[in-house]
């Protein structure tokens, strides 16, 4: 069973943008990545690379007529891999509201000590 | 393979505004993909000209008119569909478990009858009482009840879509807590940066 897991290749703000985009959808070409998140085509190619040598991403080269299309999709460890990511900032959050919430009992507490 | 760690404990208060950021930005790029699957608005206006445009050529009772206008119209509103069909939208397709099937299979029916019904009953009344021109009216009335439900149907869907989008997240096995109470109810297209700055994705 998978649990909660902050993912340090996701966690990059370039790299959380493709996954984010990707978990969304099926497969997104190339171009539309590129466009969407505003990278040049070397950044993005360098982002996709390293996400597909994670297992993350699953490139799809075809042709379209003599035109090279590019498609990326998220793999299933890629997807695993997101929702545990998202999962641990959940838990982040939810143990910072819990301190949050604590913090004034305490602070209540010690008030009546002192008096 | 990835690193992937245990989560850290909350901290400080920056931490959790960091996570609350990454969240808030991992929403707002989702929502981009789910715009992307959806129609604009002047797709509804266009199908709105093209029913209208029918309905006046054929209370013209002009053969040239109506040779022109209706396989014209015809023509538009085929082109309208077809680029709606899944797939024939270059780009990004939507994953299964974002879309909103079951609703959609009840809301475009809906929303044809609804148009459809609109047009035939007014032209039909219109008729009745001797008005003039009144396909035409009854065109424009379907017309108008297809440029303010469309775009409804269309806030229904992006809503389902990105709720669906959480859902499939949060109910991923061993995973728990669900994102609607961690973000606000719209985020927006906020930065992480300027949601950062503001406390992250809202309070729950």
């Amino acid at each position: 069973m998978s649990t909660a897991g902050f993912d340090e290749v996701i966690h990059a703000p370039t790299r959380l943008e493709i996954v984010s985009l990707l978990a969304a959808a099926q497969w997104a070409e190339f171009k539309y990545i590129r466009d969407q998140l505003g990278l040049s085509d070397s950044a993005l190619s360098k982002q996709l690379s390293t996400l597909e040598s994670a297992g993350y991403v699953d490139i799809r080269k075809s042709f379209v007529g003599k035109r090279p299309r590019t498609s990326a999709s998220l793999s299933r460890a890629g997807r695993r891999a997101f929702e545990q990511h998202v999962a641990a900032l959940q838990q982040i959050i939810a143990r910072s509201q819990q301190d949050g919430d604590a913090r004034p009992t305490a602070e209540a507490e010690t008030g009546i000590l002192k008096r | 393979m990835g690193g992937t760690q245990q989560p850290q404990p909350a901290g400080t208060g920056a931490t959790a505004t960091k996570a609350a950021a990454e969240l808030a930005e991992i929403e707002r790029t989702q929502k981009h993909v789910i715009k992307a699957a959806l129609v604009p608005v002047w797709y509804w206006w266009v199908m709105a000209a093209a029913i209208v445009a029918m309905g006046a050529a054929r209370d013209s009772h002009n053969g040239v008119v109506l040779a022109i206008t209706i396989p014209l119209a015809v023509l538009v509103i085929a082109a309208l569909i077809i680029a709606t069909i899944p797939g024939v939208r270059r780009g990004v397709r939507v994953h299964g478990a974002v879309k909103p099937a079951a609703q959609a299979a009840v809301a475009i029916p809906g929303l044809i009858l609804l148009v459809d019904g609109v047009a035939i009953a007014v032209s039909a009344t219109l008729t009745d009482h001797h008005v003039l021109h009144p396909l035409a009216i009854g065109s424009g009335a379907g017309a108008t009840a297809l440029v303010i439900a469309g775009p409804l149907l269309n806030r229904y869907f992006g809503r389902l879509m990105l709720r669906n989008a959480r859902q499939h997240i949060s109910e991923a096995p061993g995973l728990g807590g669900p994102w609607h109470g961690l973000l606000s109810s719209d985020p927006g297209d906020r930065s992480p940066h300027h949601a950062g700055s503001t406390g992250g994705g809202g309070s729950p």
